[in-house]
């Protein structure tokens, strides 16, 4: 090597030790981006904290589950969710998740809770079906309870040829806390369970 | 005789108007007041919320807040199904205890946020002058090396002798 060969090298390694120093300082200024996926996990698991064994066959006036109902946040942030949970008949609409519009069913029951980056929720669920009248070809429900307390839903379903049995599923939605609306809007997230009430 | 009933009935019927529309009216009033009692309750939370949630971008240790947060919100998750089914008395005292619980929350995070603020500025001023302190040691140092390799090299240079080719 020659002497300027030998001075490209101390220069170089002057530029990159000084870069080096300056990363701690720079790294303060400027945010690097963290590079992953952002998004929020929505579940449901049965009694045996599977996803199995979920409450199908419902009898009237029979408590139904612990089913467990959690969250996981990955959205980079701490955030605020909501999830409601909903009770529809085979024709009422579930949640579009082509135009991320939920349900415009009225909620029953709903829990809140706060998460930190990379924080998992989760809370057991217990629900029954009150009152139910039942036709030959028809059922109305009047009331279920979810954890003990009492909601009336009015619904009607009629009997299903193909699968032979009166079917209604119990749902849950995924809000989120949307600072710049000042309120929640849907997540795009939901699970359910569906329910054959037998009688 | 007749019109004594007819006046006796006609004073019954007013008298249990009066009862239904006053009562009916005292659960519209209960009603509005669980709204107006759970809409307060909630404007505080997402206030405290929002004040947590800055405090905690500008780096300040809020994991305690955060947890005072998740308390009071469940309550207010309980306020809601309360409000639901029609528990209008207890949905208004849990509302009011969850607006209590939040009180004076937003200026604990707005106090630990300035602190996180000052904490961060001084952090900033001590890596920026360590930083500068690294720099200029580097290329003084690079300078001198520099300067010392060359005159050692030109010294060996010197020193060796012309290697002669027949």
């Amino acid at each position: 090597m020659n002497l300027r060969e030998y001075q490209t090298v101390f220069t170089v390694t002057i530029g990159v030790l000084s870069l080096v120093a300056t990363f701690p300082t720079a790294s303060m200024i400027v945010p690097f981006p963290l590079g992953k996926d952002r998004f929020s996990e929505l579940w449901l698991l049965g009694p045996e904290h599977m996803a199995e064994s979920y409450p199908f066959n419902i009898r009237v006036g029979e408590a139904q589950g612990p089913v467990y109902v959690g969250a996981r946040n990955h959205m980079g942030y701490s955030q605020y969710y909501m999830i409601y949970v909903k009770f529809r008949n085979q024709t009422q609409p579930l949640p579009n998740a082509t135009a991320s519009q939920p349900s415009p069913l009225p909620p029953l029951y709903e829990y809140q809770f706060f998460l930190l980056d990379g924080e998992e929720w989760e809370k057991p669920l217990m629900f029954a079906i009150q009152n139910a009248q039942f036709n030959d070809r028809s059922v109305f429900i009047r009331d279920i309870s979810i954890n003990d307390a009492p909601f009336s839903v009015n619904c009607y379903s009629t009997l299903d040829s193909d699968n032979v049995g009166f079917y209604y599923q119990l749902f849950f939605e995924l809000w989120l806390y949307d600072a710049s609306s000042q309120g929640f809007r849907y997540h795009n997230r939901f699970v359910g369970i569906w329910l054959n009430v037998t009688g | 005789m007749i019109f004594m009933s007819r006046l006796r009935l006609s004073v019954y019927f007013v008298c249990f108007s009066l009862f239904f529309a006053l009562t009916s009216c005292a659960f519209a009033v209960e009603g509005e007041e669980a709204y107006v009692a759970i809409d307060r309750a909630e404007s505080k939370l997402v206030s405290a919320y929002m004040a947590v949630f800055k405090a905690e971008e500008a780096g300040a240790n809020v994991s305690d807040l955060w947890n005072e947060l998740n308390s009071c919100v469940q309550v207010l998750s309980k306020v809601h199904v309360l409000y639901r089914v029609g528990n209008f008395d207890e949905a208004v005292y849990f509302a009011n205890l969850c607006y209590d619980s939040v009180a004076g929350m937003r200026e604990e995070a707005n106090r630990l946020e300035d602190l996180a603020a000052s904490n961060r500025r001084q952090k900033f001023l001590l890596t920026s002058l360590v930083s500068s302190f690294s720099m200029v040691c580097i290329v003084f140092g690079g300078i001198l090396g520099w300067r010392f390799f060359k005159r050692q090299y030109c010294r060996q240079v010197l020193k060796s002798k012309p290697e002669v080719v027949q």
